[in-house]
């Protein structure tokens, strides 16, 4: 692998965690905690490099992985919002359903469970050093902003969070709301699974590996504000970039790297609930 | 609706996961007739296929009663995968060392899976940390966690598996259908179902429990001390969730396979949600289960469709099953 310096990888690498974490931030706003990032996000990127190397064509990829993506999040939105079920089974059913779907897939196409390398994609367009979907997660992130603070829509999805009765005593329909916030986060989790996949030119069983869930760390680190996503996220690719050094440097077995998401995660839940309840203690 | 509105809609919901399946293979298979044939009929072919059948029902029953218990009490115990893999692993390893007393291995396994559990049970206590979610990003840790130990410093080095050394032969569970891989372990699972029935329905302490599960508030202005049932149930959860590791490999693996046991603690969640955490309805549920899964795999073996292939019922289930349950809690108020 080439060396790249520590600050352009992290650029790299925090570029599917930003993409994942703007479009779980509609859903977090409208006070639903989307684990599905994850699954949406696996589903992104088998999608994007299947539908790209049978069409020859990667932004035609990108667009029918868009589909499928958003078709998996329509039946996430669908079972929670107007079947009731619970948010975290009904999510947990999307992460399992997209890696075991994966999976079947790639063992249909292919002949096999493992990783799918494919020679023939094109590289992704470079600009400045690096790969298109790094400007675009910036430029989509600046949408996000304009869409949650400056239309109508975000400014009513914002305040479902802080009471959804109202929003329905004034005439809307707060189901109508979430249902889009759904269908944007699996928008936005399509693109960063095409991020992973088309960067790398092959397709990893579950090669997610817990970005959906720091994608969630950094909604919550990034005080759940566009800016702060940004910056939450450079420090993840910056971890990471490092992480990944060291664990070339001092020989960390590549288990412990894996776990690390979900116990850095873990520590920030724990903390977050004992900061609020210590705020709320002081009151 | 009813009790019967209630069955009926559980019904549904399994016609549509089975429907999903037969679809699935209709879309993949290239012979599909013969795979459905392997899927619906193999598990059932013969002595030696129905006994691994019913082996597979103890670690989806007891799975299932950790669940149960844990939610009857209003928590989510959503760590299953990694308590049950930890679980068997601490089981494993502790018997290599103990010698004469091995059978302690067993009680340190469930032990070490229930003081996870508890932790995620004191974090909600403390700071009002979402259990469900501890409980879930722990276990996917520990996974790795096993993972690594097993692949590294416990590895067996005699044999082509990822895996640690075998158990003493004293301490392996009776076969009671050779050359099929059912043992005594699920005699034990059942009898454990008798005990945390009879524990819910006729302690004081079961009545607490469901008590505080159903509304904390009113348990709390009755006397009872709310604080207890966040720790203990967790605890009994993950024990019963680390024993059924531990039951997997005394009885059927004699060692800890790397990942033998993913997916085990999904399905034992499936299994709850089906039987709506009622003890005695999670046997015949697991029995359902158990024979999907041994479908799955017979297809696998003998077909050309993978095992994954399950995971589009238990996302089925997922999806839908949770709606019912709302309806119902919806009624109670």
């Amino acid at each position: 692998m080439v060396r790249m310096p520590l600050l352009a990888s992290a650029v790299t690498i925090m570029t599917p965690l930003l993409l994942a974490a703007t479009g779980g931030l509609f859903t977090e706003l409208s006070g639903m905690l989307n684990i599905a990032l994850e699954g949406m996000m696996l589903l992104g990127a088998f999608a994007a490099i299947i539908f790209a190397h049978y069409s020859g064509s990667l932004l035609l990829g990108v667009l029918l992985a868009l589909l499928a993506t958003l078709l998996l999040a329509a039946i996430l939105g669908f079972a929670t919002l107007y079947l009731k079920g619970n948010l975290f089974i009904t999510g947990l059913a999307t992460n399992l359903l997209a890696s075991g779907l994966t999976i079947i897939l790639s063992y249909r196409m292919f002949g096999n469970k493992g990783v799918v390398v494919f020679r023939d994609l094109r590289d992704l367009p470079i600009l400045f050093g690096h790969h298109i979907f790094v400007y675009l997660s910036w430029l989509l992130l600046l949408v996000a902003y304009f869409v949650l603070y400056h239309t109508p829509y975000g400014i009513r999805l914002r305040s479902l969070a802080l009471n959804a009765e109202v929003l329905s005593s004034l005439g809307y329909r707060p189901r109508r709301y979430r249902m889009v916030a759904f269908l944007i986060s699996g928008f936005y989790c399509a693109l960063a699974g095409a991020t992973l996949s088309l960067s790398l030119g092959a397709f990893v069983p579950n090669m997610t590996s817990g970005k959906g869930w720091i994608a969630l760390v950094v909604i919550f680190l990034g005080q759940k504000r566009p800016l702060g996503l940004l910056i939450a996220a450079f420090i993840f690719g910056l971890a990471d970039a490092f992480s990944n050094y060291a664990q070339g440097a001092f020989a960390i077995p590549a288990e412990f790297i894996l776990a690390l998401p979900y116990i850095f995660t873990l520590l920030v839940m724990i903390g977050q609930s004992a900061y609020s309840e210590y705020k709320k203690r002081l009151k | 609706m009813g009790k019967k509105g209630d069955i009926l809609a559980l019904l549904f919901v399994i016609a549509v996961a089975i429907l999903a399946v037969i679809v699935a293979i209709l879309f993949l298979s290239k012979q599909p007739m013969l795979t459905l044939h392997y899927f619906f009929l193999g598990p059932l072919k013969n002595t030696y296929y129905i006994g691994n059948m019913l082996n597979l029902m103890s670690g989806l029953i007891l799975g299932a009663l950790g669940f149960s218990i844990a939610m009857q009490s209003g928590s989510f115990n959503l760590g299953g995968e990694g308590q049950i893999y930890a679980g068997a692993f601490i089981a494993t390893v502790t018997s290599l060392y103990l010698g004469k007393l091995g059978f302690l291995a067993l009680l340190l396994g469930a032990l070490f899976s229930g003081g996870v559990a508890a932790f995620s049970g004191l974090l909600k206590l403390k700071w009002k940390t979402n259990e469900l979610i501890t409980t879930f990003l722990i276990s996917y840790a520990l996974v790795l966690i096993v993972n690594y130990l097993v692949g590294g410093p416990f590895l067996d080095p005699e044999t082509n598996l990822i895996a640690t050394r075998k158990i003493a032969p004293q301490w392996r569970l009776l076969r009671i259908l050779e050359p099929s891989n059912l043992n005594i372990g699920l005699l034990y699972a059942l009898i454990i179902t008798l005990l945390v029935h009879l524990y819910l329905n006729k302690t004081r302490g079961g009545y607490e429990l469901r008590m505080v599960g159903l509304n904390p508030k009113f348990a709390r202005y009755g006397g009872i001390r709310v604080e207890r049932y966040l720790l203990w149930p967790m605890f009994l959860s993950g024990a019963l969730h680390g024993l059924a590791g531990g039951i997997a490999v005394y009885g059927t693996y004699w060692a800890t396979v790397k990942e033998f046991s993913i997916g085990m603690g999904w399905n034992a969640l499936a299994v709850a949600l089906i039987a709506h955490f009622r003890p005695w309805a999670i046997v015949p549920a697991a029995l359902f289960f158990a024979y999907l899964e041994a479908g799955s795999r017979n297809a696998m073996l003998h077909s050309d469709v993978t095992f994954e292939i399950i995971s589009i019922v238990q996302a089925v289930i997922f999806f839908l099953i949770t709606s019912s349950l709302l309806q119902r809690e919806r009624r109670r108020e």
